[in-house]
């Protein structure tokens, strides 16, 4: 506590720097649901969450080694697996960020929010990671790079009971295979 | 003589129903308070010979009691009070006698006023299991009563959660006690369905870090099998009423389809075709249609089929999503999910779609699936918080809890009776 308030001062002043480089429009914070499109740059108290925090793809991705972080997540309406602009704007982003990664594999996981079944949410969460990454594949992206897992609703981003954790459970998240 | 007893609370169930002309006329509301409960008064069972300190005692008394209440069919009475119990039909009671480990209980009934015994029989087994001894007592006198056992020596199937480490697979007693897990993996189990002799559990589970598969475990602990791990998602299976077949949800041609697979995840034939999602089957107990979700219409809906996959036709139409059908042993209801604006009801129609009835409403309340007498429906709820196991009696009563000791609880399952599941003999096995 007496550690925050004390760096409190730097990091407020580290902020307003960013601001003057315009270095803001690089987002760095949890994944954010379609809806969420602005978000204080400090992050809040929140729950731990099993996913790891989507962080900026470095432009020159070429010679290093993929990581999770460098793929974004994309985000569903309820009990769709259709994909909106947003969504496949993102996929844009990942498939050019695994285009520059050779041969790197990934794992798709499809997820859901809690309502509904765990049953019928598996499918639906398959249907998710099924549309990314056929998206993926038609962008270029190697059909055998891809692989697709579902985990339903059981493994929500947050643990909420609202239309704001629903939204960022509503999922297809990307992790490096093996 | 017992003939002449059993007829007597039978003619009080039947008698509104001749009078109300032909069969299609019936129509029976489950809601209402037209079939009357038993009243019954349990004398606390008093001991006898050299028992050690084991003796469960009054403990006993309670679980016979919660047994007979639970029971839908009686209301039980203790102690006098020093008031006449001018309405009770009928005296519970017994002996109990504890040696060499061994526990024998005589279980009388006794009518009321005249005290004449209608019921004397010996239930035994090793005092660790005395549950179970009381348990077929009380499902004796269910029988009795009714024609039909009760269900107090059945079981209970639920996937739960303590902490954050994954879902196991758990099984407890109908009343929530002996709560044992069956897995300890780490990851997530999911879905479970007793063989219908109750030796064996199916379930999902993620347990070898691949995607959904299909597993199958001895409901007395063993080892666990693979029994479908098929390329894509394989889930939601339940074991026909021979338990020589398995339906299920396989996605190995890129679309959840509902498959019928023999008893060990062989001979794969699939019986639905088209781009919705198709899963959840479960059997009617005569084992010739299957009811099942599918969005094959836009949102989630319950249908029957025919168990080759024909005559699909479609259940419920009240809701805007419906979910998770439970085809009821006698064959002639099916419960399903419905939702509504702060989460899901549970609703009964007839097996043709016919006198929908809404049984559980309030929070969410998930996966219903019924007790193998019918009377009742279990299911998966967070009407008062956390999701646990709830019991309803189908009627305007409201749930009760089955405690599952902190474990947070989701997907139950009852396993069919004891006598098929345990042998009725567990009790009576030697060590």
């Amino acid at each position: 506590m007496n550690r925050t308030i004390r760096i409190l001062p730097l990091l407020i002043a580290l902020v307003a720097l960013a601001v003057l480089c315009g270095c803001a429009s690089q987002p760095k914070k949890p994944p954010a649901s379609p809806t969420q499109t602005s978000e204080t740059p400090v992050p809040a108290p929140t729950t731990p969450a099993p996913a790891p925090t989507t962080a900026p793809a470095p432009s020159t991705a070429e010679t290093a080694t993929l990581h999770a972080e460098d793929l974004n997540p994309v985000f569903f309406d309820f009990d769709s697996a259709t994909l909106d602009d947003k969504a496949r704007a993102t996929l844009d982003q990942n498939a050019k960020t695994l285009r520059a990664h050779g041969t790197a594999k990934i794992v798709i996981e499809g997820h859901c929010d809690e309502r509904g079944t765990a049953e019928y949410n598996q499918a639906l969460g398959e249907r998710r990671a099924q549309a990314a990454r056929d998206y993926l594949v038609a962008a270029g992206v190697g059909a055998t790079r891809v692989e697709i897992i579902s985990y339903g609703k059981e493994r929500p981003f947050d643990n909420g009971h609202d239309e704001s954790a629903w939204a960022k459970n509503r999922r297809a998240h990307f992790v490096i295979g093996s | 003589m017992r003939a002449a007893i059993v007829a007597i609370p039978l003619l009080a169930l039947v008698a509104p129903l001749a009078i109300a002309g032909s069969p299609s006329d019936v129509r029976i509301d489950i809601r209402s308070d037209v079939v009357r409960k038993i009243r019954l008064h349990e004398e606390a069972f008093h001991a006898s010979g050299d028992h050690g300190p084991q003796i469960p005692g009054a403990q006993a008394d309670e679980v016979m009691a919660n047994d007979l209440d639970a029971s839908a069919v009686f209301t039980v009475t203790r102690g006098w009070n020093g008031l006449q119990p001018i309405e009770v039909q009928a005296i519970v009671g017994g002996e109990w006698n504890v040696s060499n480990g061994q526990i024998k209980l005589t279980g009388q009934v006794w009518d009321f006023p005249a005290r004449h015994a209608i019921l004397s029989r010996e239930y035994k087994g090793p005092i660790a299991d005395w549950r179970s001894v009381v348990h077929r007592f009380a499902d004796d006198v269910v029988l009795q009563f009714t024609g039909e056992a009760g269900v107090a020596g059945t079981r209970i199937a639920f996937v739960g959660r303590q902490g954050n480490s994954g879902k196991e697979l758990y099984v407890m007693d109908a009343d929530g006690a002996r709560i044992q897990p069956m897995t300890a993996d780490k990851s997530i189990a999911l879905s479970p369905s007793w063989a219908p002799d109750g030796s064996l559990i199916l379930f999902t589970s993620y347990r070898e870090g691949h995607g959904p598969r299909l597993y199958v475990t001895p409901a007395n602990h063993g080892p666990i099998y693979l029994i479908s791990g098929r390329p894509g998602n394989n889930t939601s299976a339940s074991y026909s009423p021979d338990g020589r077949e398995i339906a299920c949800t396989l996605s190995q041609d890129g679309n959840p389809e509902i498959y019928v697979l023999d008893a060990r995840g062989g001979s794969p034939h699939r019986l639905t075709d088209n781009r919705g999602i198709d899963t959840s089957p479960v059997w009617s107990p005569t084992g010739r249609e299957i009811a099942f979700t599918s969005d094959r219409s836009g949102s989630p809906q319950v249908y029957v089929m025919d168990r080759d996959g024909g005559n699909v036709r479609r259940l419920t139409f009240d809701a805007s999503y419906t979910d998770s059908p439970a085809w009821s042993p006698k064959g002639d209801q099916i419960a399903f999910v419905s939702r509504t604006s702060d989460g899901f009801e549970i609703d009964v129609c007839k097996a043709d779609g016919s006198q929908l009835r809404h049984v559980v409403t309030g929070g969410s309340n998930e996966n219903p699936h019924w007790s193998p007498d019918g009377r009742h429906l279990v299911f998966a709820s967070n009407r008062d918080g956390a999701y646990g196991v709830y019991v309803t009696d189908l009627d305007d009563q409201p749930p009760r809890r089955i405690p599952t000791g902190g474990v947070v609880a989701s997907s139950p399952a009852w396993s069919p009776r004891a006598n098929e599941n345990r042998a009725a003999g567990s009790a009576d096995r030697s060590p």
